[in-house]
């Protein structure tokens, strides 16, 4: 069973559909460490040494998942998970800046999967089993 | 037990105390008490000395446990207990759990390291030579990589010790194959998945190595095969009372144990530590009910010297001292380093002495207690809290020689509410707690009889101790707890 990392970054308290991919993820075959609300970028990275997790899920609600969310790769670097997949979504940012350039922000901060507030878990969880089978950074 | 009498022996390192303890209808009552220079080379010697001076009237040397008339009970600090050598991954993580697991058995510990080994680390451990060396780190089916390289690098080395294994136990073979040749012990992970601790199989192992080490020197298992009896390390002991005291004694659900000595400052509680209610959420592991920390820097004596480095600015903040003044307690200190029999000579030295008991207090208290810190979001602020909240301790209870004799004086003892210094981070200390002091210096002794007779020995410590002070926070640090 593959280990994934999932919650909330930030000062973040959106707690609902942290629990709805907890359920979704772990009924798709993952065994998900499940930080919950109020997540900080280092203790993304403990977990995910302590478990050896192949992926970090990371979600931003309330609107400062920029700046929330800037770093995390350089970390993960520094801490010797330079494999790791690392994915985030959901309101990223506030405004109404289109989707394409969102996407294009994050993967710059080199997240390897951008998602908005309205994917499909289905075509999420199909993504994160071959980026991880096929090591994609 | 077939007689109604217990007798109990603690072997210190300095000192041999006995008693004997009657069993009166739900609770013990001390009978004869003694204290003896402890024979060091032979520790047996000490033992029966002062076992004769409670019980007179047989050969104490010559009976066994058939033939006593009544069963004896003994703790032996064994130099303070086990050393241990912690190795974990994260450092808030395995190996804080580690550390916890460690203190929660009655061990010291000499050094911890975590992630990967480094050859000077290697050299660290072989030069200290710890009894143990606890290998953890990675939930079960998680991390390998770090506890199997750890494992190599032991292979390599020269210490001699036992190493526990308590990490992923995926990997677990492999560490058995390239520890192969040393003695070695695998438990259950300590931290199976991530943030959930399981502590008690550690506890289990270290407290079984330790009696096979202490036993086999000093003729301990003369007394063991005579009486048919383990011995556990004084701390241990401990331990063992301050749990029977929270699970059996009324309205003690929520108290803190002190036991102030001339080497280390031992800190325990007993209470939740996280109250979710108060709105704060938390950062890191959730600590056990039962905590029990120690100071290696921290003690009237041995430790003098080193409680006044660590102590120095609470010292001037709280002794209105000048320089010089300072620095004539800092000579004091290290003349009782190499001085510990040293009582103090003048009304000076007893302040000198008042104070580094209060900085061994604030230390090991603020050491052992989490904090709070607010932070803001978008809903308006939060409080995030890492470590222990001891806010709730409504009973603080202080041992050890010093702490015991201060209450027979009716010396107030100086307990801090908040730091010294400001700090950005609240410090979660107790808020409203009566102290108490355990006056004829029972504890250690009585948790001899802690395992066996929990109830008896709860209700038996919380009769001894006699309060002595009630503290109040004029302001709490925080509003939810004016409830509380």
């Amino acid at each position: 069973m593959q280990n994934i990392v999932l919650g909330v970054i930030g000062f973040d308290c959106h707690s609902v559909g942290n629990k709805i991919l907890d359920a979704y993820f772990t009924e798709a075959g993952f065994k998900v460490t499940n930080l919950g609300v109020m997540v900080s970028q280092e203790e993304f990275i403990s977990a995910a040494i302590e478990t050896d997790a192949k992926a970090i899920m990371v979600s931003s609600l309330y609107g400062h998942g920029e700046i929330d969310c800037a770093g995390l790769r350089e970390k993960c670097i520094e801490k010797g998970l330079e494999d790791i997949v690392l994915y985030v979504g959901g309101n990223l940012v506030v405004g109404k800046t289109p989707f394409a350039q969102v996407e294009e922000k994050f993967l710059k901060m080199g997240y390897n999967r951008v998602f908005g507030p309205d994917c499909s878990l289905e075509k999420v969880v199909e993504m994160l089993r071959n980026d991880i089978n096929s090591g994609k950074q | 037990m077939t007689s109604d009498r217990a007798i109990c022996v603690d072997i210190g390192s300095t000192w041999t105390k006995a008693a004997v303890f009657r069993l009166a209808d739900d609770r013990f009552v001390a009978e004869n008490r003694a204290a003896v220079a402890t024979s060091v080379d032979y520790l047996p010697d000490a033992f029966f000395n002062a076992v004769q001076q409670v019980c007179p009237g047989a050969d104490w040397r010559s009976l066994t446990a058939a033939t006593a008339p009544c069963p004896v009970y003994f703790s032996s600090s064994a130099k303070g207990g086990l050393k241990v050598a912690v190795v974990g991954l994260v450092p808030e993580m395995s190996l804080q759990i580690a550390r916890l697991a460690a203190f929660s058995a009655g061990a010291r510990i000499c050094a911890s390291y975590p992630y990967r080994l480094t050859r000077a680390s290697i050299a660290a451990i072989e030069s200290a030579q710890p009894d143990i060396l606890l290998l953890c780190g990675g939930t079960d089916g998680g991390n390998e990589r770090y506890v199997t390289e750890n494992a190599q690098a032991l292979a390599g080395s020269d210490f001699r010790g036992t190493v526990i294994f308590a990490g992923n136990n995926a990997a677990a073979d492999r560490v058995s194959d390239l520890l192969a040749a040393r003695d070695l012990v695998i438990t259950a992970n300590l931290m199976p998945d991530f943030g959930r601790l399981n502590i008690e199989p550690v506890r289990e192992a270290i407290r079984s190595i330790f009696l096979d080490k202490i036993v086999a020197g000093k003729g301990l298992d003369r007394l063991v095969t005579a009486f048919a009896t383990q011995p556990v390390p004084t701390p241990l002991a401990v331990l063992n009372l301050v749990r029977a005291i929270g699970d059996h004694a009324d309205g003690w659900q929520n108290f803190a144990l002190i036991d102030m000595g001339g080497a280390t400052t031992d800190f325990y509680s007993h209470s939740d530590s996280w109250y979710p209610e108060s709105g704060t959420v938390m950062k890191g592991i959730v600590e056990p009910r039962l905590k029990r920390t120690v100071e290696g820097d921290l003690g009237m004596r041995v430790s003098a010297e080193s409680t006044f480095e660590t102590g120095e600015a609470y010292l001037a903040a709280v002794s209105d001292f000048s320089t010089e003044q300072l620095a004539a307690l800092s000579r004091y200190t290290s003349n009782l380093t190499t001085n510990t029999s040293h009582l103090p000579a003048n009304a000076i030295e007893r302040h000198y002495d008042s104070l580094l008991a209060g900085a061994c207090i604030y230390h090991s208290l603020m050491r052992h207690a989490g904090s709070i810190e607010e932070v803001f979001t978008t809903r308006g602020p939060v409080w995030a809290q890492t470590g222990k909240d001891l806010r709730r301790i409504n009973r603080l209870v202080g041992t050890g020689g010093y702490l015991a004799a201060m209450g027979r004086n009716g010396d107030p003892v100086a307990i801090p509410d908040r730091p010294v210094q400001p700090a950005e981070k609240v410090a979660l200390l107790p808020q409203n707690f009566v102290y108490y002091a355990d006056f004829d210096y029972i504890l250690p002794l009585l948790g001899n009889l802690a395992e066996k007779f929990p109830r008896a020995c709860a209700l038996t410590a919380v009769s001894a101790l006699r309060q002595t002070q009630h503290y109040e926070v004029k302001e709490p640090c925080q509003r939810e707890f004016n409830k509380a």
